[in-house]
């Protein structure tokens, strides 16, 4: 048997994972991306949850846990400013490759006007 | 700031992995890998019995040959079933890179500093050469990495980190490596003086072989310069003895009769079968007389049925294994003794993982 008959891909070069970025496994795309979108969203609440019981955990242990200032106090300027920039990485993330066959992804937010 | 404490800046992960640079990062990796666990792994029987029920129902051949496995992959792919899980696959694979790439690279200078101040101290050694010619078939990019095995300065930490995320928890506290290094056969006298462990990349299984065998002199080889930087440091932190050098396996820089054991853990399926008979022969040479060669990769599809060529086809393509159907087609066994090595049984049904052992000849 000769290398080249030992190296055929058996068609791997025909598969939709052979293609590097974001191949598409079904005829209409747009069920590739809803799919990817839940596997996301279900990564990033994960994050949240892991995140929340960490900071309860943190103010818990130096007695700083108030419910009542979760509720109604506000976050900082500096953290208010970091949640608007991470929301907005989050939708681009999530949802931008419903977009991305025409490059729609990789565009900036923009105001109504 | 020493070595580890740069590398293990947020302390070890699974008792062996570098933490990755932020917590969050870190629970979005937690929530791929156990995602993986119950919607890839948990799913390979009741998928596999399901996919074959397709193959029967539509009258297809069972057998393994190439015209077949054409065929499975065009009924099976019409599958919405089959499609979704491959779609998850596919994304969770993305996800753990994209997360795992940004993450490092988030402090690049400091873990590339820290592989720089590990080459200056031991135990061990480590020598590369960064004008070192790399072969165009170890630049395709294996597993989706990033950059691969050689186009990424991190891509040894990469790969580790990947390692850990990919085996759901049989990494951990490397117990995959010490259960691989537990099948490597010693010589038939018994005697271990010098071991070498071709392609070694982070060099875990080079680890899990000085702990077999402390007093033994280990080295480990692998194609890139980012992979023996990285294993060098890996292992300082584990205060092991071992030298790690940048090297072609196919053509080995030792002399005739210079070991006494050859290792080579999943090497195989990642190289074309023409650089695999190289290999082979080299490690023949290099090995002394009754030394071993313990060879552990997946099976021949001489043992295979042809949904396992189906799903071993879909993983060479999302997982990024070129190299995989022809490694599978070329029944390895078979030209390691047409080679002169003198083969122990070995057990063509362990599908994922065989060992195939050859000794060189004494005569």
């Amino acid at each position: 048997m000769t290398d080249k008959k030992l190296n055929d891909l058996d068609g791997l070069e025909n598969l939709p994972g052979f293609k590097r970025g974001n191949p598409t496994y079904f005829e209409n795309e747009v069920i590739d991306h809803l799919i990817s979108i839940t596997l996301e969203l279900g990564a990033e609440l994960w994050v949240v949850k892991d995140r929340l019981a960490h900071v309860e955990e943190v103010l818990s242990e130096h007695n700083k846990l108030s419910l009542d200032s979760l509720s109604t106090g506000k976050p900082s300027a500096l953290l208010q400013e970091q949640l608007d920039l991470e929301r907005t990485q989050i939708i681009k993330r999530i949802y931008g490759r419903l977009y991305s066959k025409y490059g729609g992804d990789v565009a900036e937010e923009k105001s109504a006007i | 700031m020493g070595i580890s404490e740069a590398i293990y800046k947020r302390g070890k992960t699974a008792g062996v992995f570098p933490s990755l640079s932020t917590r969050r990062d870190e629970a979005y990796m937690d929530f791929i890998e156990s995602a993986r666990n119950l919607l890839l792994h948990a799913q390979q029987e009741p998928i596999g019995e399901y996919s074959k029920l397709l193959l029967k129902n539509a009258g297809k051949s069972m057998e393994p040959d190439p015209k077949s496995t054409a065929e499975a992959i065009e009924l099976l792919m019409k599958d919405n079933i089959l499609k979704t899980y491959y779609r998850i696959k596919r994304t969770l694979q993305e996800s753990f890179w994209e997360c795992t790439y940004s993450s490092l690279h988030m402090r690049k200078n400091d873990l590339l500093r820290a592989l720089d101040d590990a080459e200056k101290i031991g135990p061990g050694s480590v020598a590369y050469d960064l004008d070192f010619s790399i072969p165009e078939y170890a630049t395709a990019e294996i597993h989706i990495q990033p950059g691969g095995n050689v186009n990424d300065p991190l891509s040894g930490l990469l790969y580790d980190y990947g390692s850990k995320v990919f085996m759901g928890g049989a990494a951990d506290n490397d117990m995959f490596a010490d259960m691989q290094a537990s099948k490597v056969a010693t010589p038939q006298d018994n005697k271990v003086h010098r071991i070498l462990d071709l392609g070694c990349s982070a060099g875990v299984t080079t680890s899990a072989l000085k702990r077999i065998y402390p007093d033994a002199e280990v080295w480990g080889i692998d194609i890139s310069a980012h992979m023996v930087r990285y294993a060098h440091a890996r292992a300082l932190g584990q205060n092991l003895d071992i030298n790690f050098k940048q090297m072609l396996a196919e053509e080995l820089d030792f002399e005739n009769n210079h070991f006494d054991i050859v290792v080579a853990n999943l090497l195989f399926h990642e190289v074309p079968v023409s650089i695999s008979r190289k290999i082979l022969s080299e490690t023949l040479r290099v090995l002394r007389p009754g030394g071993s060669f313990t060879l552990i990769d997946f099976s021949g599809d001489k043992s295979r049925d042809v949904y396992t060529m189906f799903f071993g086809a879909m993983d060479a393509a999302d997982n990024g294994e070129p190299f995989l159907p022809g490694f599978v087609r070329s029944n390895v066994e078979e030209i390691m003794e047409a080679r002169g090595f003198e083969m122990h049984p070995y057990d063509p049904d362990k599908f994922i993982l065989a060992e195939r052992i050859g000794f060189k000849p004494n005569h």
